[in-house]
């Protein structure tokens, strides 16, 4: 058994058209790991960035894994939402990164896209916000089935992450 | 004096204790000074004033004889013990006098007191944390030399808040839970979270340096030792303890100028041997058994590589695309494994990323591909003497756009080598396309889409089909065109790595690393070589004519006679 801590923060976003922005992440892991303790999703709060276009949400991460075997390394997804002056929420971006697999200090920074409808839904996005989301959100986070979709680039998360590794030496396994 | 030199040094020290602050006991010895130096610089200063010198001399004798021996007292304190001063007694005495709930309470344990035969203590007292002393001592502490200094605002807030809250609870989590922003702060809230909080409870060794006959007037109280202790269990003690250092001293003002001198000791109970043992025994045991509960809902094993083979984990990801000519990219790609690497069969080796508009970042136009993968390979070492380093895994990969009239043209070619070396990875490739000299072709590729391909993407680095020693590329025009950022977190598993660590060795590279395994065979390959080869000699000898070996044995006989 060799363990994981991550612990960090998602720090903000930027480069998103408007602002207003939350954030909801999750750590997916593959079978063999096991979530000792922390929490392995969780949601921002709303940010109005007040000058710049940066949206600040410092939100903390703090999870600790144990693993059988190296398949299946923690990832990261996010989703980027913004919320109008309606209160409605409109989907930004979806974004993932591998949790570094060396320990020490990362500072990340994670792309994000999202979803590009079909014209008439992309025109009538310019007018009254919304458009396709995913239907099912593990396509985030894997690579099998993403050349069915037509994405649109959009911000950019900002992640800090701190990794600790235990007992991965005494498997032989160099990180 | 043995201990002669006077400690100087009567700055705060912080202790850090997880044991209940109730266990804490400070032995406290105070002690007037008559050494004969004092006296012979005393007698020095008297000689420069002749007029003075009768009566002085006669003041210090009449002293001397009256006190007899100097006097002594040594008190043991526990943590928060009230000890009153003849003043406190005299005063506290008539009910009269008292006004809150504390002064009465004082009055009781003093009639309590005076009941069971006075106190025991002399000239050393103490003022706890209920004290109004203390209180006090907080407002009006003075930082610097001015008379005029005032208490600063700030200052004035943190003597409301922070001491007198060693009661108050943690606020339950249910209540965040419920209302994480106080709309509108009450005046308490905002004093209790706009300056540091740590509750601090303080205590105070006093002791009355009057004139024996005087005890209690008021104006001689002084300070030996100030006790803070905190809910974290720090104790800040000022000034600190004396062990080996010399005991402290306090010059009196006034025409005598006396000269008193106080030791400071920790006399809290030490846990016997047995206790400690016992109380790191549960402790062990804790932490073990929260460790065997941990193995419990994991499992103890973890999957190994065989022996003799590297196991390659690449935890990949296709950030970004950038500096393209068309918008909506998408990216191929596909792993190439040489010989002596292998892969589960369930895995894919190549895949394609979704196609992704571009957006203007800085100069460049970028894509956002976000797009996971994961490479496990195995490199097995078999024949360690053929010579030749074993090769590396490439990544290939084609850039491609896509147009609104579903037509893709080719955007670039690249590779990159999955990195040798464990740890994180970015890389940054640049491409390039094929390209044809001539306008044609250009306008071709505006207008209707398709331009040259490459039959090979090996031809991005060494093509496959290639045999020979000089690898010339003249005669292919290529045309720069944008880059694609990897992020490669990449782990190596071996058991070889565990033996070479648990060596201590630190080699430069994986190769050496897993060179181990080739010295080994090495020898092994050497052995078996001189096996055969006598095996060889010996099958000579046998099928050599039988009275050639007689001979031959009979002649050396003959020799060693």
């Amino acid at each position: 058994m060799a363990e994981v801590h991550v612990i960090g923060q998602i720090v903000g976003a930027s480069g998103f058209p408007s602002n207003s922005l939350f954030c909801k992440w999750g750590i997916h892991t593959g079978g063999a790991w096991k979530l000792l303790s922390g929490l392995r999703e969780g949601q921002t709060q709303v940010d109005h960035p007040q000058f710049d276009n940066v949206a600040y949400w410092s939100h903390p991460i703090d999870v600790h894994f144990a693993t059988k075997g190296l398949q299946g390394w923690p990832k990261l997804h996010v989703q980027v939402w913004h919320q109008d002056s309606f209160g409605r929420s409109e989907l930004y971006g979806y974004g993932f990164c591998h949790v570094p697999s060396s320990p020490g200090f990362h500072p990340l920074d994670c792309v994000t896209w999202r979803p590009l409808g079909s014209w008439q839904e992309q025109f009538s996005q310019l007018f009254v916000g919304g458009g396709p989301q995913l239907l099912n959100s593990d396509l985030i986070y894997t690579g099998a089935d993403r050349y069915r979709l037509q994405t649109r680039a959009m911000g950019t998360v900002h992640l800090q992450l701190a990794v600790l590794l235990r007992n991965f030496d005494r498997y032989g396994v160099e990180s | 004096m043995a201990e002669a030199a006077w400690n100087e040094d009567t700055g705060g020290v912080v202790y850090r204790s997880r044991d209940p602050i109730g266990n804490l006991r400070i032995r406290v010895r105070l002690q007037r000074v008559t050494s004969t130096s004092l006296l012979l610089q005393q007698l020095q200063q008297l000689s420069f004033q002749p007029g003075q010198q009768a009566i002085g001399l006669a003041t210090l004798g009449s002293h001397n004889t009256a006190s007899g021996n100097p006097p002594e007292e040594e008190v043991v304190i526990g943590w928060q013990e009230k000890l009153f001063s003849q003043f406190e007694v005299d005063l506290y005495q008539h009910e009269s006098a008292c006004q809150s709930p504390l002064d009465r309470q004082y009055h009781q344990d003093i009639l309590k007191l005076e009941k069971s035969g006075g106190r025991k203590n002399n000239r050393i007292f103490t003022y706890t944390d209920h004290d109004r002393f203390t209180n006090m001592e907080e407002h009006c502490q003075r930082v610097t030399t001015s008379v005029q200094e005032a208490p600063s605002y700030l200052a004035e807030r943190m003597a409301n808040v922070r001491r007198r809250r060693q009661e108050r609870k943690p606020v339950e989590s249910s209540v965040f839970k419920s209302r994480i922003v106080t709309w509108k702060p009450s005046e308490e809230f905002i004093k209790n979270n706009h300056v540091i909080n740590t509750p601090v409870q303080t205590m105070y060794i006093m002791a009355d340096l009057g004139p024996e006959d005087k005890l209690g007037c008021g104006d001689c109280e002084h300070v030996l030792c100030t006790i803070r202790v905190d809910s974290n269990g720090v104790i800040t003690v000022k000034p600190d303890f004396t062990g080996t250092k010399g005991p402290y001293r306090i010059e009196l003002e006034g025409e005598k100028r006396e000269l008193w001198k106080y030791t400071l000791e920790n006399a809290s109970a030490v846990v016997q041997q047995d206790e400690e043992e016992r109380e790191q025994r549960l402790f062990k045991d804790l932490y073990s058994r929260h460790k065997e509960y941990l193995h419990g809902l994991v499992g103890t094993d973890f999957e190994m590589t065989l022996p003799g083979s590297l196991r390659l984990f690449v935890n990949g990801e296709i950030v970004s695309a950038q500096g393209y000519e068309y918008d909506n990219l998408y990216i191929h790609f596909f792993l190439e494994l040489p010989s002596h690497w292998s892969c589960p069969p369930s895995q894919p080796l190549s895949g394609v990323t979704q196609t992704c508009a571009t957006k203007i970042l800085g100069k460049d136009r970028v894509a956002f591909f976000s797009f996971p993968f994961t490479l496990e390979v195995f490199f097995t070492q078999e024949d360690e003497l053929e010579g030749s380093l074993p090769q590396w895994p490439v990544l290939y990969f084609e850039v491609l756009s896509l147009d609104f009239w579903q037509r893709y043209r080719v955007e670039g070619y690249g590779f990159v080598m999955l990195p040798a070396t464990p740890g994180a990875h970015t890389l940054t490739v640049s491409t390039w396309r094929p390209m044809e000299p001539g306008t044609f072709s250009e306008l071709q590729r505006f207008f209707i889409g398709g331009s040259p391909e490459l039959e090979d993407l090996t031809y991005a680095r060494v093509p496959s089909t290639f045999k020979g020693d000089r690898l010339s590329r003249f005669g292919f025009r290529t045309e720069t065109t944008g880059s694609v950022t990897f992020r490669l977190n990449c782990l190596q598993q071996s058991k070889a790595f565990l033996e070479s660590s648990s060596m201590k060795k630190r080699m430069q590279s994986v190769l050496d690393r897993l060179g181990g395994f080739s010295q080994q065979g090495s020898v092994y390959n050497v052995l078996e070589a001189f096996q055969r080869a006598r095996r060889r000699m010996q099958e000579a000898r046998e099928s050599l004519p039988q009275d050639l070996i007689s001979t031959s044995t009979a002649g050396r006989d003959s020799h060693l006679s």
